[in-house]
């Protein structure tokens, strides 16, 4: 049974793929209907569908494409010409196929109740016949909704072989005998099978005789032919008896259950007299897979489980590179460095490859969306009444799977929009002097980390006065908004929720959902789309998707005392400003920058973070792109850029404002990721309202006279503590002391202290261990900490150095000394 | 092969019987201390308690979300008890812990003062809460009476954070 089941899993992955090439095949073939190559590769397809199909016991699909196959075979013969009316009826067929096959995946026969392949058989039946015209068409369209089979005065279920002398062909109407012939030769093709293949006269084949046949010396296809040809004599015999007693059809499950087994033992002893059934499975399928020998299927859940073993390696990779600059600093010019360095660094090359490379695996062309739309394209335009050709460009442009499976929807959305708003009727084309034909371009290519996916047309194109006119009467946006609103502000604003252009609501498109959803779509992506039109000529949209989702390159930037990871793939630049750069219009700031005039926001300003920082002579300024915006974000600091691995901030957290998750640094320390998008409308809102000049000027301590300043002293004893206070109490500024280190700690948080004197030796936090605490934070980056401590050698004064201290005191020291450090330091 | 899994599950059933007959009519619970108060969370709520290691703040959520750490390269949220309850933060000492539960599938830490013991009373001894509580989140599941006049109040983990709470709503 697993057997089977397997077999039956690869026929039906194969046969989706099949036939979702041979859709796209389909409509290219209606464009060349001459190009025998692709005939021939369309036919080739049903073939082996039909063939597998009934290998594997589903009548009602074999049956189909058997017809399918019958009228492909007439075209590539030469005797037919597809028509788009016929090609309606095969893709007719094709959409039959789909449905039984998703059946057959869904419940393992091909019964299929809903989908009727009857009226479709007729159809096929008659183009074979060379009865079909346009005139046809319609009285098959009828004949299809009526169900009995009726034209004009005859019933032709009623008409049999047996009675056809009967009838009297010349009281006909032409139409009438159209059918009538139809019918009876439809009859007649019940009973005709497939006549000869290579030198086997198929006919003469029967369930009798078929253990005399030695399949070894067959040339492949015509052993495929036989037994095709055998199951089919099996077959049917119990269609037959189906149709003649249908209360029967309970017990037929049963039986064909039977004729399984049967069917196996009769065409096995043809081949070999012991010949195993397995073996003939086997057999059966290599011949389905071999085309794809060169590839394993691998279940998708197996590829994200190592993306995510790779995400926690990246993350390894880093603490590692980080855990190894700390140590060479601290063992400089030691003989394992050497080694360490080159395990890190052979580590993080094979990490990088390894992540390529499993990144690679989970790509997929986007051919594999690209490919319904041709189709899409033509049942659309056959649909509305314009005449589009739809042109694919770079559809082996690469992307990860889970992307792949996200855009297919946007892109249906865009094109539908693209077909249905932009291309116009065929005689508003000609009276514009257009051609007829409206074109339609997919492409998709990449730019550094991103790819590119652009959907144009050569349409009417969109105007942005008008777009503005009616958001204002739907009340998207406000008069002024639209008075201050650019062009490409303008085209924005179709992806806005209810916003819809259309003027009539076409069962297409035209409910203003579409675009939204698009958008939604994108941004989940973290993609960017852009618009240009210009009106009359045509309107070009382009998605611009990083390649894949789960890691990326990110800008570290700090701002204040926190870090956030801005992906890499928004900022333009980063550049370093002084404040004599940044001009204040109309109470809001801008940045000059060569000749574009940027919106200037303050980082810490939008997430509501408390400044604690002097301001510094220079300003860090990172330029962020997002479609057609552009703004600069002041932060405090870059640290670098990094690769990080996105994780979500948990179900209580995500989807917070400005923030898309979080990424694990080396350190082990968690930092959030910037979500671009969203960043940019609160950063909108804060240009409003919060002037950079003045913000930055809010941390600025006004200090002047000694009594302004605060120094703490830290030493574990009381007397050391006194001598310090009595050399330093002449100065007049304030003194603070501590015990410890631990205690040093706590009082810096809620004093705002000057400089610090640390002595070395201390129980429960040492002076080195508080330097080191305290240089963490980036606040305290400047904060003047001396050492004032016995311990003289210089291996002491080096630690004092590596932990950060500025000055270092030995004792005993004279107080006028420790007085001139102190004020040294503070700058008085 | 199914007889054989017969046995193991009579096995199963027979270990876990007289533990649910326990469990009827004892709950074990985990004290700890937040401000002046004790309370109670169910053992089995709790994933597992840590001592307090640094967090990364998150902008624009209730002053009682401190942020956000790292806990074996999952990110959890971290949520002060003391803020949320209404009294002021306290320092971190060497008693301070932070306890990771099970909240709607999710992982999420909560600062409290001290550990006290690991309890186990009578279900009868507990009892709703008073209409004076002020249980508006309805956060609180009862009021424990232990044997040694203890009153414990016992939380109801579900309602600790709610979601519409911490992110506004009209933001995606």
């Amino acid at each position: 049974m697993d057997e089977i089941q397997e077999l039956l899993e690869d026929f039906l992955i194969e046969a989706f793929e099949m036939i979702e090439e041979m859709d796209q095949d389909l409509v290219e073939l209606e464009n060349s209907p001459d190009d025998l190559d692709l005939l021939n590769k369309i036919f080739r397809v049903a073939h082996t569908i039909k063939g597998s199909g009934s290998f594997l016991n589903f009548d009602k699909l074999t049956r189909l494409t058997h017809h399918m196959e019958a009228v492909l075979d007439k075209a590539r013969k030469g005797e037919l010409t597809i028509t788009p009316e016929i090609m309606d009826v095969i893709l007719e067929s094709v959409d039959a196929m789909k449905g039984i096959l998703e059946y057959i995946r869904d419940n393992g026969d091909d019964s299929a109740p809903e989908i009727d392949i009857e009226p479709i058989v007729v159809k096929l039946d008659a183009i074979v016949n060379g009865e079909n015209a346009p005139k046809e068409e319609k009285s098959l369209e009828e004949s299809k909704s009526e169900k009995p089979k009726i034209v004009g005065n005859i019933n032709l279920d009623e008409i049999t072989l047996e009675n056809a002398d009967e009838i009297d062909l010349d009281s006909l109407e032409p139409e009438e005998l159209d059918a009538v012939l139809e019918h009876l030769v439809e009859l007649r093709n019940k009973n005709e099978g497939p006549k000869k293949v290579g030198n086997i006269n198929l006919d003469e084949i029967t369930l009798e005789n078929a253990d005399e046949i030695d399949l070894d010396s067959l040339e492949p296809e015509e052993a495929d032919a036989v037994l095709e040809h055998l199951v089919n004599l099996r077959n049917q015999q119990p269609k037959n008896e189906n149709e003649q007693e249908k209360e029967e059809s309970k017990e037929s499950k049963e039986k064909k259950e039977e004729e399984k087994k049967e069917e196996k033992k009769e065409i096995a002893p043809a081949k070999k007299q012991d010949l195993s059934n397995e073996q003939k499975k086997k057999a059966v399928k290599k011949a389905i897979s071999s085309v794809a020998e060169q590839t394993i299927r691998v279940d998708v859940k197996r590829l994200d489980q190592l993306m995510n073993l790779i995400g926690e390696l990246v993350l390894a990779k880093n603490r590692l590179i980080k855990i190894y600059n700390d140590v060479e600093e601290r063992y400089e010019g030691e003989k394992f460095l050497e080694e360490l360095n080159q395990v890190v660094s052979s580590i993080s090359i094979v990490t990088t490859d390894l992540q390529i490379a499993v990144m690679k695996t989970r790509m997929l062309p986007i051919g594999k969306v690209f490919n319904k739309f041709p189709r899409l394209v033509r049942d659309l335009s056959r649909e509305l009444g314009k005449k589009v050709k739809l042109i694919i460009e770079g559809e082996d442009t690469e992307l990860d799977k889970s992307i792949i499976e996200e855009i297919g929807d946007p892109l249906v959305h865009m094109i539908r929009n693209s077909v249905d708003h932009g291309i116009e009727p065929p005689e508003e084309r000609k009276a514009k002097g257009k051609p007829e034909e409206g074109t339609v371009w997919l492409r998709a290519y990449n730019e550094g980390n991103m790819i590119v996916i652009e959907i144009k047309d050569d349409g009417k194109g969109m105007d942005p006065e008008m777009l503005k006119k009616k958001a204002i009467e739907k009340g998207i946006i406000t008069e002024s908004e639209a008075a201050n609103m650019s062009d490409k502000e303008a085209f924005m604003l179709i992806f806005k929720p209810g916003f819809s252009t259309a003027a009539k609501v076409t069962s297409v498109s035209g409910r203003g959902v579409g675009m939204d959803v698009v958008k939604t779509n994108i941004e989940k992506l973290n993609g960017i789309i852009e618009v240009d039109s210009i009106p009359g000529q045509g309107t070009t949209f382009k998605l611009k998707i990083p390649l894949t989702l789960a890691i990326i390159q990110a800008l570290l930037v700090a701002s204040q005392e926190d870090l956030f990871a801005v992906p890499l793939s928004n900022v333009i630049e980063t550049v370093r400003i002084v404040e004599e750069d940044i001009y204040t219009i109309e109470g809001k700031s801008v940045l000059k920058l060569r000749e574009e005039v940027l919106p200037l926001v303050n980082m810490a300003d939008i997430f509501e973070i408390e400044k604690v920082l002097e301001p510094e002579k220079y300003l860090y300024v990172v330029i962020l792109g997002l479609g057609a915006t552009k703004i600069g974000l002041i932060v405090d600091r870059f640290i670098g850029q990094e690769e990080i691995v996105i994780k979500s901030l948990g179900e209580f957290l995500k989807g917070l404002p400005g923030i898309a998750g979080a990424t694990i640094r080396g350190d082990g320390r968690v930092t959030l990721i910037i979500d671009v998008g969203s960043l940019m409308r609160l950063a909108k809102e804060t240009h409003n309202k919060k002037i950079v000049t003045e913000s930055l000027n809010e941390a600025k301590k006004k200090k002047e006279k000694p009594s302004d300043y605060t120094v703490m002293l830290v030493d574990d004893s009381a007397m050391d503590r006194k001598i310090m206070r009595n050399a330093l109490e002449e100065l007049g500024i304030n003194l603070i002391e501590a015990k410890d280190g631990v205690e040093a700690l706590q009082l810096l948080k809620s004093n705002d202290v000057d400089a610090m004197l640390i002595d070395i030796e201390m129980p429960r936090m040492d002076g080195y261990t508080l330097a080191q605490e305290i240089r963490k934070y980036n606040k305290y980056r400047k904060l003047p900490l001396i050492a004032v401590t016995s311990r003289t050698t210089k291996a002491d004064r080096v630690r004092g150095v590596e932990v950060g201290m500025n000055e270092y005191i030995t004792k005993p020291y004279t107080a006028e000394y420790l007085q001139n450090v102190v004020r040294r330091n503070l700058g008085l | 092969m199914g007889s054989l899994n017969e046995i193991v599950k009579q096995q199963q059933q027979s270990l876990t019987k007289p533990e649910e007959n326990v469990s009827e009519d004892i709950v074990q619970l985990v004290g700890f201390i937040v401000g002046e108060e004790e309370f109670a969370v169910p053992i089995l709520s709790i994933q597992e308690i840590i001592k307090p290691i640094e967090w990364t703040r998150v902008p624009f959520t209730p002053d009682y979300v401190l942020g956000v750490f790292n806990l074996r390269g999952n990110v959890l949220p971290l949520i002060d008890l003391r803020i949320k309850f209404g009294a002021a933060a306290n320092e971190i000492d060497e008693n301070t812990r932070f306890i990771v539960m099970k909240i709607k599938g999710e992982d999420v830490a909560f600062i409290i003062d001290r550990l006290t013991s690991a309890l186990r009373i009578k279900k009868k001894n507990i009892l709703p809460p008073p209409d004076t509580y002020s249980n508006e989140d309805d956060i609180i599941e009862g009021v424990g009476r232990m044997d040694d006049g203890r009153i414990i109040t016992i939380l109801k983990v579900d309602n600790l954070i709610k979601r519409e709470d911490i992110v506004p709503n009209n933001e995606g």
